[in-house]
């Protein structure tokens, strides 16, 4: 294992949690839209 | 299994090494693939060697696990996967447009923002991977 190496590995680390929050900011944007739709579509028909 | 006693020779000859003769290999691969044998160290670098060039990710001769390799491409398909700074910024804008309860205007502006500042650090990362790799990987899955 060279320094290099682990270099690389800390830097996947690194990217995997920049993506990850990116991913979860997203899904809450998202489902904040989502959820606009969700209340029209759960009336109750009766 | 005569295909990969080939692919195992041609990784053998690229590292200067020696393996059994063909029909050898054959019996020996039959026999790891059974479970009945463990390959020694040798081949199991060789299978490594295998492997890595066969994801085509490692460049350059490197010589990083498999494990690392594969997890670097899938880091790299979710990064190159993510909405860009404009189309944060259009959910941000449709979020703030609609009323409701669950979240402020400035929360919804915060978690924005933070979401393009974490896609600029992803990017950084990115560039900082591709020169780690070499140079002719620039750039690639940037968002």
């Amino acid at each position: 294992m060279t320094a290099r190496d682990d270099k690389i590995r800390q830097v996947v680390a690194e990217l995997d949690a920049h993506v990850a929050e990116v991913e979860a900011s997203v899904a809450i944007l998202k489902a904040l839209l989502a959820d606009d739709e969700v209340p029209g579509e759960q009336q109750d028909p009766s | 299994m005569p295909r990969m006693a080939r692919e195992l020779r041609k990784a053998a000859q690229d590292t200067g090494e020696d393996v059994a003769a063909h029909r050898g290999l054959v019996k020996m691969i039959a026999q790891w693939e059974r479970g009945d044998r463990a390959p020694h160290e040798r081949y199991r670098l060789l299978y490594l060697k295998v492997f890595s060039d066969a994801l085509g990710g490692l460049s350059h001769g490197m010589a990083l696990g498999t494990d690392v390799a594969v997890r670097l491409a899938e880091v790299r398909a979710r990064a190159a996967s993510l909405p860009g700074p404009g189309e944060i910024k259009a959910l941000e804008a449709a979020a703030l447009a609609k009323s409701r309860d669950t979240m402020t205007p400035a929360e919804i502006r915060a978690l924005a923002a933070d979401a393009i500042g974490q896609l600029h650090e992803a990017a950084g990362k990115l560039a900082e991977l591709s020169a780690l790799l070499g140079g002719d990987e620039a750039g690639e899955g940037t968002p």
